[in-house]
């Protein structure tokens, strides 16, 4: 039952985390928070279920639906976020309430056009359980781990291995003294939003799959949920995002399964992150603030 | 359209426009970002519900809503001061989903059934709409009077400082920490006594009338209309509070069109409608010149008097 | 000559770094004090670290043989510290005479009784004027300050510095990014000031311009005091040439 407990929050982790990673990606570069982003979480995963009906390859369904979102959030950061940002004495409430615009559209939209049911993803792994000695695997578990490790992986090596990689992190160190180097900034901005929107594009499909069902509804909970994640995780850092996710995903799993609080799930990172920061104010892995 | 009818859209109005001028203390005049001011609004409301349905007096249930939503926002001020802009963003999202969470599951907050209140009765008189939208109006008055008093204060002239340079204000003097606190907790004061107003006016509250969705509607009445102005909350506030109405027969679409609306005027209007900046609010203020020509300041005397006498340019 | 202010021993550490480590100094009343040194040296870090910016992490402040370090900065405006920033601070959205009237409210920010006195008294507008007038803002007193250019913010610093009428006044890098012209504009101000007998402390890029306005500069490298004198000596003093000069061109 315990290690069954274990790997469940390994997996809701792991789609938190790569939730959040889009969010962690575009406050590196941009220091907006992308409410947003749970939008393309929803649209992914309505993608992927129209490819995946129409091809019937599962493969195709996350490769096409990731590129298909990462390029419109290209088009939001050209389009809408950067003018915004590019006006002299912006409020930072701005850019969020943008977000947040985007948001409820992306939900209405999928509504309008999709319909106000769920949609099942029906996808048949072949089996339906895996047991390892007296542990039950869930297929879509062993799906999420997999694909949340490669396409980790895949953004360790963009960011640490290639040029590009190096304008983002230049970029995310200080923008003005990364152009001043001659640092190409809108494609460290353009790369945000593409590994970003990607990244939750295949998590909306990897949760369509996991619980077999997806509700215009699907961003709601991992757009502010996601917030709370990437501040616990110090606003921007990668790793910190990753590991605030497990955090998350464990605490929601065993809080629920072992105690009861008069508090339901979803709000338990937002009292997770309100005690974290009157204890450690610059987040999990922040960096003080220089002055 | 019956007189009823009417009067429940403008004491909805009414009450909304209060609303936004409480968030617009703090986020408008203080420059802290706020985004969970439906928490405050709802912590009011249920204080000053759960007084009413034990018999408690009417206005003294709204004066305690007040309190305890403020000393809340006293303590969340005390808190923010440690953090950044965008933390305090998060930590406020994440305290409305708490509290809304807490309203939807305590007892005293009557779980997911939420509260039913009764119609408060005034010197003989159950209150009707039109009693909730002319005494609502009465305090919009107040509160516009005493706002346009502090803008003429150094207490607004410390919040205007802080809200376009927190450095440059310590060094004129200003205890930034101290005035952002002050700002907090005269906002959600206000949010809270709102909140009374409208737990009594519907009748019935639950935890959905205090979700972050609704701060997201507050703060998009502040940004529609101009925030850090008063006319624009107040404008914000009528005007998304009458579009409901409005598209009543797309009722479908509702959602869509508030959020394209949303996005549009942020993307290109990001002061506002009714914004010191807005071609809109500049238009108007030419036509009117033109009937009530501008009272020279003396920073205007200075320049004039400088530029007549050929300053260095 | 009487001591206005005395700083012994000041350390300020961020973590591992030691910004300034171990720093004295003394300012006399009107008297004119230059502190200069190579880039990275800890010039505003010792400016925030005596301004009540940053809390030194060691040493003592004293004014007028009080000992203050460690105030916040609000509170040392008020005991009459006034300072000016490198990267200027305008309040952008107010006027410039707005902005000159916001500083000159120094004393009034006390909390919650400030909602009871009016900002524009006649008194405070008079002196508010002046002060405009002195420092050569008067053309541009009534636009935004987001609407001046970089010259006039420099001045606005100076002008918002004077009418909180301190007893000392420290201006970081008055002249950073200005052209010659302004520069001219800027020292005259400075001389201006001298002649008042106001206690003034100068950071500066601008060799030519420091040595001739202090009447004492201070040389800082790597956090430390390498030189003290007049401006005749700091400039022959080989410690400071290999430090800080280099080769001997003064622009």
């Amino acid at each position: 039952m315990f290690t069954q407990q274990l790997m469940n929050a390994l997996a809701i982790g792991s789609v938190y985390a790569l939730t959040a990673m889009g969010a962690t990606l575009i406050y590196g570069i941009l220091g907006i928070l992308d409410i947003a982003n749970a939008g393309a979480y929803l649209i992914g995963a309505y993608l992927g279920w129209y490819i995946y009906y129409a091809t019937g390859s599962i493969v195709l369904a996350f490769v096409l639906s990731m590129v298909a979102v990462g390029v419109l959030g290209i088009l939001i950061q050209k389009f809408i976020y950067s003018p915004i940002l590019a006006k002299p004495n912006t409020l930072s409430i701005i850019p969020l309430v943008a977000a947040v615009g985007l948001f409820t559209m992306s939900s209405d939209l999928v509504r309008l056009i999709c319909g106000p049911y769920s949609l099942s993803y029906n996808f048949d792994f072949g089996v339906t359980s895996i047991r390892i000695g007296s542990v039950v695997l869930v297929p879509a578990w062993i799906l999420i781990f997999a694909l949340t490790a490669v396409l980790l992986l895949i953004l360790w090596f963009i960011l640490n291995k290639t040029k590009l990689g190096l304008a983002w992190r230049a970029t995310a160190n200080d923008t003005e003294i990364a152009k001043v180097c001659g640092v190409n900034t809108s494609n460290a901005m353009a790369l945000s939003y593409i590994l970003g929107y990607g990244f939750a594009a295949a998590a909306g499909i990897m949760v369509g799959i996991l619980y077999n069902s997806i509700t215009p509804a699907l961003g709601e909970v991992p757009s502010y949920k996601m917030l709370a994640i990437i501040v616990l995780g110090g606003l921007g850092n990668p790793l910190g995002t990753v590991l605030a996710g497990l955090i998350i995903g464990f605490t929601e799993v065993f809080l629920s399964a072992y105690t009861s609080i008069p508090i339901p799930k979803d709000a338990i990172a937002f009292v997770v992150l309100i005690i974290m920061l009157l204890v450690k104010p610059e987040g999990l892995l922040g960096q003080k603030n220089k002055v | 359209m019956s007189s009823a009818y009417v009067f429940s859209i403008l004491a909805t109005a009414a009450i909304f426009t209060l609303l936004a001028l409480s968030l617009n203390i703090i986020t408008g005049y203080a420059g802290q970002a706020m985004m969970g001011i439906a928490a405050f609004f709802g912590t009011g409301a249920y204080t000053a519900a759960i007084i009413t349905t034990h018999g408690g007096n009417f206005f003294l249930a709204l004066l305690a809503g007040m309190v305890v939503s403020g000393i809340f926002g006293a303590v969340l001020g005390v808190i923010s001061l440690r953090l950044q802009a965008d933390f305090l963003a998060i930590t406020t999202i994440g305290i409305n989903f708490v509290m809304a969470a807490l309203f939807n599951s305590l007892k005293i907050t009557g779980g997911t059934l939420g509260l039913t209140t009764s119609k408060p009765v005034v010197f003989g008189i159950r209150m009707t709409n039109m009693h909730f939208f002319i005494f609502t109006t009465i305090l919009i008055v107040i509160v516009c009077l005493l706002i346009t008093k502090m803008r003429h204060s150094w207490f607004g002239m410390a919040l205007a400082s802080i809200e376009n340079d927190p450095g440059a204000a310590r060094s004129f003097g200003i205890n930034v920490s101290k005035y952002q606190i002050l700002a907090f907790t005269i906002g959600t004061a206000l949010a809270g006594l709102t909140g009374g107003l409208y737990a009594h006016r519907m009748g019935f509250i639950s935890a959905s009338d205090f979700a972050f969705v609704v701060s997201i509607q507050i703060v998009s009445m502040c940004v529609i209309g101009g925030l850090g102005t008063l006319r624009g909350p107040i404008f914000g506030a009528v005007l998304l509070s009458a579009l409901p109405e409005v598209l009543r027969f797309a009722d479908n679409y509702r959602e869509l069109v508030y959020a394209v609306l949303l996005v549009i005027m942020v993307r290109f209007m990001p002061g506002g409608l009714l914004g010191d900046d807005s071609p809109v609010w500049k238009f108007l203020v030419k036509i009117w010149r033109k009937f009530v020509p501008r009272k020279k300041t003396r920073a205007d005397l200075i320049a004039e008097q400088a530029i007549a006498e050929g300053g260095q340019a | 000559m009487e001591e206005l202010m005395r700083v012994e021993g000041l350390k300020m550490y961020f973590g591992g770094l030691k910004a300034i480590d171990g720093f004295d100094l003394t300012i006399n009343k009107g008297e004119t004090l230059g502190i200069i040194g190579p880039n990275g040296a800890g010039k505003t870090t010792l400016f925030n670290a005596i301004c009540g910016v940053y809390k030194p992490t060691d040493g003592k402040v004293f004014l007028e043989g009080k000992e203050v370090q460690g105030t916040p900065a609000h509170e040392m405006a008020k005991m009459g510290i006034a300072r000016t920033f490198q990267i200027s601070k305008p309040l952008r959205g107010l006027t410039i005479f707005d902005n000159v009237v916001a500083a000159a409210g120094v004393q009034e920010y006390t909390g919650i009784g400030s909602y009871f006195h009016k900002s524009h008294t006649k008194e405070v507008e008079d002196k508010a004027e002046a002060i405009i007038k002195e420092t050569g803002l008067a053309e541009v007193a009534n636009k935004k300050a987001s609407d001046v250019s970089l010259g006039y913010l420099r001045r606005l610093e100076i002008a918002r510095v004077l009418v909180t009428e301190p007893k000392l006044i420290m201006l970081d890098e008055p002249c950073a990014g200005l052209s010659n012209f302004a520069i001219n504009e800027i020292t005259e101000l400075i001389f201006k000031l001298k002649e008042q007998k106001r206690s003034i402390v100068l950071i500066e890029h601008n060799l030519p311009l420091t040595m001739r306005v202090c009447d004492r500069i201070t040389v800082l490298s790597y956090g430390k005091k390498i030189c003290e004198g007049t401006p005749e000596y700091v400039k022959n003093d080989e410690q400071v040439i290999e430090a800080y000069l280099g080769k001997e061109d003064e622009d």
